[in-house]
């Protein structure tokens, strides 16, 4: 149901988008027809334009680090950015193969599988043939990198992370939504006050953190890391879904509780399909904490268990960057994060309005 | 919820709690899970800086026993305290700190509201494109933005900030060799890394301020800077100010910044304290000390917090 709501969204989303270019079109020609008619001012619709422009270019410079990073990618291992080169817009002779290197080679083995008929000496063997998908070797890497690897450390680690931290905070946010408690005020203060600690102050208390966790012998596992990233999101998004759900009316729970819905499914039929922005927000927030937190990770885990922004960094030498295979391996390893941001803007936007802030 | 509402009937027969007091189950989860991961940790950070703890003793022995006893570690009361707090090292590493805070917070704020204001002008077109464009870093790994950041201040003839210079005339600059010159680096950096978060506060806010306000302003005569000085700004203030407390905080711990840039140098010039003390407990196998160093930078960060949440009023949205 929420993600059916989602589904339908991201569809208008695309849908919106891919017609685009002809709302706009036809938005143009109505302006050029206005102005011919002498109905619009002609200095408006070039001020319009020039701001526009002048917007648009102010976006462009901020994101520009960030096309810098792709062209050098796109560029190869032949121009480092240290190279004397000066910068172009466009690289001269693009190539894809840092980022064959960072996938590698992706390959289905075969299995066999056997299957014994009880009671008889009969038994049935199947192969299943091995697909191969990419060869790294086809395209000139010989050793290509260990993102899969790291790849799979990140997922065994967001994924736990998203799954405890969403069953700490949701329970939470709607009892200090809507429930008068005892204690309510002060964990409502803690959280705040915790708001913005949560994250930053890992790292003062890594020394602490390290030494327990050394003791204990947890220090190389993927569960405690990923405990302890739930337990640094709970403050902060606790604290962003219990706002989100009070700008939910209260009248619509009056109303289900009217109808004799029980106080489950209040919760299940009213708070959670109306909070599906916040509920957006929170996720990906948690999921990007377990999936970008670098400095603990670092500290915490072996070379085995290396996580994505772990073995990125491992690339970083103190002298020289290998920036085209660096940033082929940063981007894959942050595009599906950006896509979803793409697509759940109008979530975190709407998830971050702090509705209830507002004095 | 069956669970619950059979606790809370027994909770009901406790005399002085009522039936919503429940409630509190579903939070003591979460509360429970933050307090051992964060402030137990604080606990234990608070008696090492008490001790004279390194690798060496600190690790000696096994179990619950030698975490207890902090291993071989020796007490020696408040000496890793005094050691810090007469150390020049320590007072420039804090001074360097606040500077910091000061100077990126500023910075942050006034490109945020300058992008801010831009992207929700009435005289630019495509405004939700930008808008979703203007995000778009903060889906970026920091360790990734950092590092290419590294490369754009790259002391090197060729990194992004030195050919902008020099195309402008300028001789290139030695950017992460110098002291300050690093810490403009740092600056510039933090705030490219902080304004999609502030930028999207502050157009919630934004929008959300009056249309009939302006229009009469307008038909006052009220021009472009009147009106944000009277209309637009008194509407975000409230909102752009919980983004600026916030933001500071993260200025004040900012760690990966220093750390991927230059390990905080020159010659530990820069070393904001997060960086001082974890550089003193995990670069010099001091733990002692560098839990001293943390303890300090807690008991501030800590105080700055509590200052702001009860100054600003930022718990308002508690007592609703």
């Amino acid at each position: 149901m929420l993600l059916g709501a989602i589904a339908r969204k991201l569809s208008d989303d695309i849908k919106t988008f891919a017609t685009m270019p002809v709302r706009t079109v036809r938005k143009w020609s109505y302006t050029v027809q206005a102005v011919r008619r002498g109905e619009l001012p002609a200095s408006e619709v070039l001020k319009v334009i020039l701001s526009t422009i002048g917007a648009t270019l102010v976006v462009l410079a901020l994101l520009f680090p960030i096309y810098w990073i792709l062209m050098a990618a796109l560029s190869g291992s032949g121009s480092s950015l240290y190279t004397s080169e000066s910068f172009s817009l466009f690289p001269s002779n693009p190539t894809v193969k840092p980022f064959i290197w960072v996938i590698g080679d992706l390959v289905v083995p075969s299995y066999s599988i056997s299957a014994a008929i009880p009671f008889t000496d009969l038994a049935f063997v199947f192969q299943t043939p091995g697909i191969e998908i990419l060869d790294a070797s086809d395209y000139g890497v010989d050793r290509p990198s260990e993102f899969k690897r790291f790849l799979w450390n990140s997922l065994m680690v967001a994924i736990p992370t998203v799954l405890i931290a969403m069953s700490l905070i949701v329970p939470a946010a709607y009892a200090l939504s809507r429930r008068e408690f005892l204690f309510r005020r002060k964990v409502l203060f803690l959280y705040v006050l915790m708001t913005q600690v949560g994250g930053g102050l890992g790292v003062a208390l890594l020394i602490g953190m390290y030494a327990l966790y050394v003791q204990f012998g947890i220090n190389d596992s993927k569960l405690a890391l990923a405990v302890y990233y739930a337990a640094t999101a709970v403050p902060f998004n606790t604290w962003l879904l219990k706002t989100y759900m009070d700008g939910i009316p209260v009248s619509y729970e009056e109303a289900a509780v009217v109808d004799g819905a029980p106080p489950w499914r209040v919760v299940t039929e009213v708070i959670i399909p109306m909070s599906t922005a916040g509920l957006a927000t929170v996720f990906i927030f948690v999921f990007l904490t377990g999936w970008t937190e670098f400095v603990v990770a670092q500290t915490l885990l072996g070379t085995e268990n290396y996580t994505l922004p772990v073995g990125l960094y491992a690339m970083v030498d103190e002298y020289s960057i290998p920036w085209a295979r660096f940033s082929a391996f940063a981007l894959t390893f942050a595009s599906p994060i950006m896509l979803a941001y793409l697509f759940a803007q109008r979530y975190i936007e709407g998830g971050l309005s702090f509705s209830g802030m507002e004095g | 919820m069956s669970t619950v509402s059979r606790a809370a009937d027994r909770i009901e027969s406790v005399p002085f709690l009522t039936r919503d007091d429940a409630s509190l189950l579903l939070v003591l989860p979460g509360l429970f899970v933050f307090s051992a991961f964060m402030l137990f940790p604080v606990l234990y950070l608070l008696g090492i800086s008490f001790t004279n703890a390194e690798p060496a003793n600190l690790f000696a022995g096994e179990g619950i026993v030698a975490v207890l006893t902090f291993g071989d570690a020796l007490f020696v009361g408040l000496e890793n305290y005094a050691d810090v707090l007469t150390d020049g090292q320590f007072w420039n590493s804090f001074g360097v700190t606040w500077l910091f805070v000061a100077t990126s917070v500023t910075l942050k704020i006034g490109a945020s509201l300058a992008i801010a204001l831009i992207v929700t002008s009435d005289l630019v077109r495509g405004k939700r494109v930008l808008r979703s464009l203007i995000i778009f870093p903060m889906g970026l790994p920091p360790i990734f933005t950092i590092t290419v950041w590294r490369g754009i201040f790259s002391s090197a003839e060729f990194g992004l900030m030195n050919q902008l210079l020099t195309a402008f005339g300028v001789s290139s600059v030695a950017w992460l060799s110098g002291r300050w010159t690093a810490f403009v680096a740092y600056n510039v950096t933090e705030a490219w890394l902080a304004y999609p978060f502030m930028v999207i506060i502050t157009v919630s806010a934004l929008q959300d301020v009056p249309e009939e306000l302006h229009e009469a302003a307008v038909v006052d005569g009220a021009g472009f800077l009147a009106r944000f000085a009277h209309i637009t700004l008194p509407s975000i203030k409230r909102p752009v100010l919980f983004a600026s407390i916030l933001t500071s905080a993260a200025s004040f711990q900012q760690f990966l910044i220093p750390f991927v840039f230059n390990q905080g140098g020159p010659a530990r010039a820069n070393e904001l304290i997060v960086v001082y003390g974890y550089r003193e407990a995990l670069s010099f196998q001091q733990y002692g000390r560098g839990a001293a160093i943390s303890i300090i930078a807690l008991v501030f960060i800590g105080a700055f917090m509590w200052l702001n949440v009860k100054k600003g009023k930022l718990a308002d949205g508690v007592n609703d």
